[in-house]
Parts: C-alpha cells; sequence; structure tokens
C-alpha cells in the first residue's frame, strides 16, 4: 500500500517537472520567436570581414562589404577604418560596384565606451567612403555621426556631418 | 559634466553609467542602467510601465506640477564660473531638495488620507478575530481587560449543559 503511494508521488512529481520542461520550453522558443520579431536590434559585435554596411555619404555607393578592418585583431569597431568592397552602387556615381575603398566606420550597433564612462551605439553599421590620404570622397553625410571622430582626425566628414551625437 | 535623466524611468544618469543609444533620425536615448534599456528594446511604454516616473507622474500618484521643477531646466547657456554663485547655488539646491521633498510628503499623505474609519474597522476586525494568535483563548477569559468589550448574550441554562457535554 505504502510503495504504491510512494511510486504514485514520484511518477506524479517527474511527470509534474517534464510537463514543466516542455511548458517552459515551448513558452521560451515563442518568447525567443516573439522577441525577434519585435526587438529586431542590430547584432552587436565588431566589425570584420563580410560585414555589409550601409554606405551614408553621396559618393555613389550604397553597400559595401568589410574586407579587411585596419586596426583590431577581432574587427572594426566605431570610428575605426576599414578596407571594403563595393556591392552596390547608384549607376551613375564616382564609386562603381566592385571597387576596392576605404572607408570609416561612423555608426556602429556595437557599443563603443566614451572617456566619461558612457557608452553609445547606434541602430546600424555606416561607412563614409574615404580615399588613401583619408579625406572622404562623397560631399554629403547622412544621419548622426559620433564625436569619436574628431580624435581620429576626421574633421571634415564633422563638418559635412549634419548631426554629431 | 552633465547629469542626464534616463528615457525611461526618469532616474539621474550620473557620469559613467548607462548606455545612449542615438536613433538614425538623430533622436538620443539615455538609459541609467540595462533594465530601462532591455524595457525599450521591448518596445515598452514607459507611460504603461508602473514603477517609472512617466507613470507616476500619469496617474497622479507623484508631484506634477510644483515651482521647485523650475530650477531643474535645461539650460544651454554656460555660465561664467564664479566661485560666490557657485557657492550659493550649491546651498539653494540642498534648500530646494529639502524643500522638493517635503512637498513630495505632503502630496502622498493626502493621497493615503481618508482612510481613517476603514482602517479602525479592519483593526477591530482582525483584533476579534485572530487574538487567539497573540493570546491564549483560556487566559482571555480569565482577564476579561484583555479582550474588547463583547455584547452579553442570555444563554439558557440547559444549552449550556449540552455545551459542557459536548466538550469532553
Amino acid at each position: 500500500m505504502t510503495n504504491t503511494v510512494t511510486l504514485n508521488h514520484l511518477g506524479r512529481s517527474v511527470f509534474g517537472g517534464l510537463g514543466n520542461i516542455s511548458s517552459g520550453s515551448l513558452r521560451t522558443s515563442l518568447d525567443s520567436t516573439w522577441n525577434n520579431f519585435l526587438s529586431q536590434q542590430q547584432q552587436r559585435t565588431f566589425i570584420q570581414m563580410r560585414t555589409v554596411l550601409k554606405v551614408v555619404d553621396n559618393s555613389g555607393a550604397k553597400k559595401v562589404m568589410c574586407i579587411q578592418a585596419l586596426k583590431g585583431k577581432k574587427g572594426a569597431r566605431l570610428g575605426d577604418t576599414i578596407v571594403a568592397s563595393v556591392k552596390e552602387a547608384h549607376p551613375n556615381g564616382k564609386v562603381k560596384k566592385g571597387e576596392v575603398v576605404y572607408g570609416v566606420v561612423v555608426r556602429a550597433a556595437m557599443q563603443r565606451g566614451r572617456c566619461d564612462g558612457s557608452e553609445v551605439k547606434f541602430d546600424d553599421n555606416a561607412v563614409v567612403l574615404l580615399d588613401k590620404q583619408g579625406q572622404p570622397r562623397g560631399t554629403r553625410v547622412f544621419g548622426p555621426v559620433p564625436h569619436e571622430l574628431r580624435k581620429k582626425k576626421h574633421l571634415k566628414i564633422l563638418t559635412l556631418a549634419e548631426h554629431i551625437a | 559634466m552633465r547629469l542626464e535623466k534616463c528615457w525611461f524611468c526618469s532616474s539621474t544618469i550620473y557620469p559613467g553609467h548607462g548606455i545612449q543609444f542615438v536613433r538614425n533620425d538623430a533622436k538620443i536615448f539615455r538609459f541609467c542602467r540595462s533594465k530601462c534599456h532591455k524595457n525599450f528594446k521591448m518596445k515598452r511604454n514607459p507611460r504603461k510601465v508602473k514603477w517609472t516616473k512617466a507613470y507616476r507622474r500619469l496617474h497622479g500618484k507623484d508631484m506634477t506640477q510644483d515651482s521647485t521643477f523650475e530650477f531643474e531646466r535645461k539650460r544651454n547657456r554656460p555660465e561664467r564660473y564664479d566661485r560666490n554663485v557657485a557657492e550659493n547655488t550649491l546651498k539653494a539646491i540642498k534648500k530646494i531638495d529639502k524643500v522638493r521633498v517635503d512637498r513630495e510628503a505632503r502630496h502622498h499623505a493626502l493621497r493615503m488620507k481618508g482612510k481613517k474609519a476603514k482602517e479602525q474597522r479592519e483593526a477591530a476586525k482582525e483584533l476579534e478575530q485572530s487574538i487567539h494568535m497573540v493570546k491564549a483563548p483560556a487566559v482571555l477569559q480569565q482577564e476579561p481587560s484583555l479582550t474588547l468589550p463583547k455584547i452579553k448574550v442570555k444563554v439558557s441554562q440547559q444549552q449550556s449543559d449540552e455545551n459542557h457535554a459536548m466538550e469532553e
């Protein structure tokens, strides 16, 4: 009598545990899909090889793919220069598709620490194309740009920018 | 150095804390900690989230209009440093804080007022029902001063005899 009672208890607890796990996993998978749908936030990692970035000047390119981050082992961050290949371009622009260009990252989804201890992050990854000397190739820059460009001596971009974050 | 306000919970963000998110339309959202940041990413409306200042102000739980708030408005003009002005400002900040806290306490007291009758009723009921948790019923019967004045009900002698039989 007592043995069956204890077995029943065990069975019920195990089943209850299993039930909990299954319902929990269901909920988490639903939650994750829901969160993915809702948040759709940018991945917050370095800019490395094969990262596609938006071009925010009027040099003619629209999207570039990073080939090399010129400083940093893990990848480029906000304010670093990269070597990139133009993947998508405006039909009549200075820059053509398939060209290898240099660019400076002006917006990065990955947060960058500021010297006062706070952190900044942007909504997307964006570059401004440069020439070999570091001067911008376009004449306008769209969207906000960070202060960090001042330290990296990209003052021309700062003057062209419409908003400095 | 500038003390910002968190976009979500409206608390002050001290230097070295928090994350600043810049949206592509150049609107800057500052968050004091990851709790607020995560709520923002979930696209929650701070006016609907109970613990934020926005909710509390909207639902009248906290003061909305007060002259002490005028002192905290954002000023974009840099002031030339003057030692006396700085000293007086620091003293004033303390005093204004005290005044604001006093007014908020008054607002809260005003909000919580008007429950005396209800509290009395609840206390009486609790005393009646749960006094056995504090003092044993046997002691209460012996010392009549510990109980509330009871209304005397006349019980016939026969009924009391029956009760005694049942208890045994």
